[in-house]
């Protein structure tokens, strides 16, 4: 999501063909990930819900489940998973450019950068309506893991490995809650069977008392797996009243509807998975950065063979996923009951594996001049990532929503890749016409015009680290 | 909770630029004079902020309900009174805005030495670790009130601001309690549409019509919120859990804290203690607290403190907290809510407080009471932690387990003991040590390496 601009100054020292190497691999990742998310993007943007994702895993058969399953295990998760890795070394080649005498340090450029990017985020979820905003949570990301900047790469990776781990910990967690909420559950209706038997055997001795009822307490622990138990049952009709909503034609309506899953999305999802989703890519790329990995540290079929064992093993830790997701859908009290692990358990190395797989093909394509013209206009969507990101935000709400052309909920699965793929085209002839005559995409742009906006002022106040500015005191 | 900058000179071979400073200043001030006094405000802040937390400590939060709800003329009501009305959210406020002055000392009391660890990787590397301490307060501690987490993350917004105008500060600071006002308000207009919605289906009944499924479902679930009490089962459940062994406790309050962390910092904190940071930056920067204001401007901010905010302050409290025990009337008469004031009753309170101390100290009546609050401010850091350690261990059961054995203002009496054990033993420590323990610590974490603590 950075202009890679940084990138371009920070290098020029460097000798021309790694210099090459470096920028237009990470841009063409950058735009890779960018443009290839859509394909997950526009299963929310367009309605193509969960309750549908499920209820074709659990037909398990025919194309709808076929292209389905294809996108779950070669998109959903991985994408945000390159762009955080890319992120992360674009983050070492900003920080790591020197500052300029007179003008504010680089540091904080990178912070003031940051937080202007966050309020790009919020623009773009709480504005523009795309309730999986990402801008905001690399802003967040960036200024959290800015004093790791300074890390070996060793630490980086060993850092990246923990955050995963964890990530893999806070599934296996919140599995176990729902294991909890059913021994509660089990608790529960044992405890109402004994009261019902013991009513019916006082009538038969002649007692009459009232029958024991159960606390409000123990009703609300009996509900919270009921409710837990039907939200996990397959049911197209649950999205009636999603799709209802969407059509609205009111902007603010729509607003009102989205903005609990923004919060959602930025606030819980945060704060629980999120910045361990992020943070473990982030160190990845910046490890991987520092290594050498995106300037030709291997010869190419180095490139190629780790990165088909990263596809290879990805893909079989996701096919276990989805494996397992069936099981899980076909009788989730059975499942919680025998397995002891969530179906999702490795879902975070199998991002970091197919992630990491995509990188290294890309950079064998790269040092094998393969593919060259398409390489191009992928770097070319990279150089924009920010605006292009912006952009399908808009187009693809204009469409989608209730206030644009409103097909929310209303084109299957198949015409939703065609739309993301037409938009992958525009977005790509966009960017290549636009880089003919412009240095920068328009938010970039945008972006660094604000982020260096202080610059002049800087000048006037007494450098920071001179002595103390006892007139700023007065 | 920038403790050790302002007092204390830097790393080892960095001499404290400050007193250097201070000499060549157009308006020259005592250094000890400048320093104490922040500190003296700190003290207050820390202090007082146990007034607000100590309910959350030691009572089941149900008391609440039966202080709104019960006799207004118990002591429990008056001590609730005067808490919320001249403490609530202010000593907070001036915690936060000290902290906002912190940041400035730490950045500017630093020289860049090339080479080093550039001084904006220290800022963030200490909030880092003071993210980590906030974590460790809530989920090891078990204080579920922690304020450092929200602190560390809002300290990270505030680098870019150091070198700022006071006017920009304030203007910034407006913003975020404009922002929090609006949010207020938000909340609040969704319950008055429930409300109005009630009333729609009242009156349809009343004129003889069916009522549809929506018009019920908006009756009942009406009913259910206006006659809500706190369910005795929940705090039965909640006091027995709160007086069981540590495990239970942690697992009683991990969704709490989780709750806390999420949505208090996404709703609430960011706006609450960023924008008095940003006032507490600006403050500092005109010298408010740095006893560089006349007698004069310190009287008027007493007076205009005090003069506005106070009432402000009873008529949160009287209309808008005890129009909640019959909340469907409130909603009926006011279309804005009391609590959209609340962050102004906040800033001038605070600026009240500070004002009053300021004068207090130039007037040299209680010295010694100076100078013990200047050494509580000075290990703030400690303190703070001190007060989850002390209250945790005193209420919960794996420590004394007089959860909920106090009354509403018998706990005071623990505020008491806990304040005047703070202001002799930091005073007692800070004759052989250099920092508190826990700033030593996370000093010696910032640093990486180390610190000297001895005097």
């Amino acid at each position: 999501m950075i202009s890679s601009t940084p990138a371009r100054e920070s290098l020029q020292d460097a000798t021309p063909s790694t210099r090459s190497l470096r920028i237009e691999s990470i841009d063409v990742l950058r735009g890779i990930a960018v443009l290839a998310a859509l394909y997950v993007s526009v299963w929310i943007f367009g309605g193509f819900s969960n309750q549908q994702q499920y209820h074709w895993l659990q037909v398990s058969r025919g194309w709808n489940y076929r292209i389905y399953g294809a996108m779950e295990l070669l998109i959903n998760g991985k994408m945000r998973a390159l762009i955080a890795i890319v992120f992360g070394a674009a983050m070492v080649i900003f920080l790591s450019k020197p500052s300029v005498p007179g003008k504010l340090a680089t540091p904080e450029l990178f912070i003031r950068r940051q937080m202007w990017l966050i309020l790009f985020g919020l623009i773009n979820a709480v504005i523009f309506l795309w309730t999986h905003d990402i801008l905001f949570h690399l802003g967040i990301m960036g200024i959290l893991l800015f004093p790791f900047v300074r890390m070996s790469y060793r630490g980086l990776f060993i850092a990246a490995l923990l955050m995963t781990l964890i990530y893999c910990g806070k599934n296996f967690w919140s599995y176990a809650d729902k294991q909890d909420k059913y021994q509660k559950y089990l608790v529960v209706t044992s405890l109402e069977k004994k009261y019902e038997k013991d009513s019916v055997t006082l009538a038969f001795k002649g007692t009459i008392k009232a029958k024991d009822t159960l606390t409000k307490l123990e009703v609300q622990d009996k509900k919270a797996w009921e409710g837990l138990l039907g939200s996990m049952k397959v049911d197209l009709k649950k999205d009636e009243g999603k799709v209802k909503a969407m059509h609205t034609e009111s902007y603010g309506k729509a607003w009102n509807h989205l903005l609990p899953d923004t919060q959602m999305w930025e606030a819980m999802w945060t704060y629980q998975f999120g910045i361990w989703d992020f943070a473990g890519m982030i160190f990845l790329g910046m490890a991987l950065y520092k290594y050498g990995f995106f300037a030709n540290k291997y010869s190419g079929s180095k490139y190629l063979l780790l990165s088909l064992c990263c596809i290879a093993a990805g893909l079989l830790l996701g096919w276990f996923r989805l494996y397992y997701l069936q099981v899980t859908l076909n009788d989730f009290t059975k499942y919680v009951k025998g397995y002891a692990v969530p179906h999702d358990i490795f879902f975070p190395f199998e991002r970091a594996l197919l992630a990491l797989g995509y990188a290294g093909l890309v950079l064998y394509f790269l040092s094998a001049r393969l593919f060259t013209g398409i390489c191009h206009a992928f770097s070319c969507a990279g150089k924009l990532a920010l605006s292009n990101y912006i952009l399908q935000t808009i187009l693809c709400s204009l469409f989608f929503y209730g206030y644009g052309m409103g097909y929310f909920g209303r084109v299957n699965q198949f015409k939703l890749y065609v739309f993301a793929s037409e938009m992958i085209i525009v977005q790509i002839a966009f960017s290549v016409i636009w880089l003919k005559y412009y240095q920068h995409g328009p938010a970039e742009w945008l972006l660094r015009k604000l982020y260096h906006s202080k610059e002049r002022a800087a000048e006037k106040v007494v450098p920071f680290d001179s002595t103390l500015p006892a007139n700023s005191f007065l | 909770m920038e403790l050790d900058t302002s007092m204390n000179p830097g790393t080892p071979n960095e001499p404290n630029e400050l007193a250097q400073n201070n000499t060549t200043e157009v308006r020259p001030v005592d250094t000890a004079d400048r320093i104490k006094t922040i500190d003296i405000i700190r003290g207050v802040g820390l202090l007082g902020i146990l007034l607000m937390n100590i309910p959350g400590f030691g009572i089941d939060q149900s008391a609440y309900y039966y202080l709104t709800h019960g006799s207004y003329t118990s002591t429990d009501f008056y001590t609730h009174k005067v808490v919320s009305i001249f403490f609530e959210g202010t000593m907070r406020g001036l915690f936060s805005m000290l902290f906002g002055a912190g940041m400035i000392l730490f950045t500017m009391n630093k020289k860049e030495v090339p080479g080093a660890v550039p001084v904006i990787h220290l800022y963030y590397r200490r909030l880092l670790w003071l993210l980590f301490f906030g974590v460790i307060n809530a989920y090891v501690l078990l204080w579920w009130g922690d304020i450092l987490f929200f602190y560390a993350l809002c300290g990270m917004l505030l680098y870019p601001f150091r070198n700022s105008k006071p006017r920009l500060l304030i203007i910034l600071g407006i913003l975020c309690f404009c922002i929090a006002s609006l949010k207020t308000s938000l909340w609040y207009n969704e319950d008055r549409e429930k409300r109005l919605d009630y009333l729609e289906a009242v009156t349809a009944e009343k004129s003889g019509k069916k009522l549809s499924a929506e018009q019920k479902e908006a009756k009942t679930s009406w009913l259910e919120r206006e006659n809500w009490r706190p369910p005795p089962e929940r705090t039965e459940r909640n006091v027995s859990r709160m007086r069981s062994g540590y495990i239970t406790v942690f697992t009683h309050l991990l969704p709490r804290n989780a709750d806390d962390e999420t949505w208090g910092t996404y709703h609430w904190a960011i706006w609450d203690c960023l924008g008095m940071m940003l006032i507490g930056m600006a403050l500092f920067k005109i010298g408010y607290f740095s006893n560089k204001i006349s007698s004069g401007g310190y009287t008027m901010g007493l007076l205009i403190g005090y003069g506005i905010g106070i009432p402000v302050a009873w008529l949160i409290f009287n209309k808008g907290e005890l129009g909640q025990v019959h909340y469907g009337a409130y909603l009926d008469r006011y279309r804005v809510n009391h609590f959209t004031l609340y962050d102004v009753k906040r800033l001038f309170i605070s600026l009240g407080h500070a004002s009053l101390i300021m004068l207090v100290y130039r007037s040299r009546i209680v010295p010694w009471l100076m100078k013990a609050l200047s050494n509580v401010g000075q290990m703030a850091f400690t303190n703070y932690l001190m007060q989850s350690i002390i209250c945790t261990l005193y209420f919960h059961g794996y420590g004394l387990g007089n959860y909920n054995k106090l009354s509403y203002h018998q706990l005071y009496y623990v505020v008491l003991a806990v304040w005047i054990f703070q202001l002799i033993a930091s005073s007692i420590w800070l004759k052989y040590y250099r920092f508190g323990p826990f700033e030593w610590l996370w000093r010696s974490l910032t640093y990486w390496k180390k610190q000297p603590m001895k005097k």
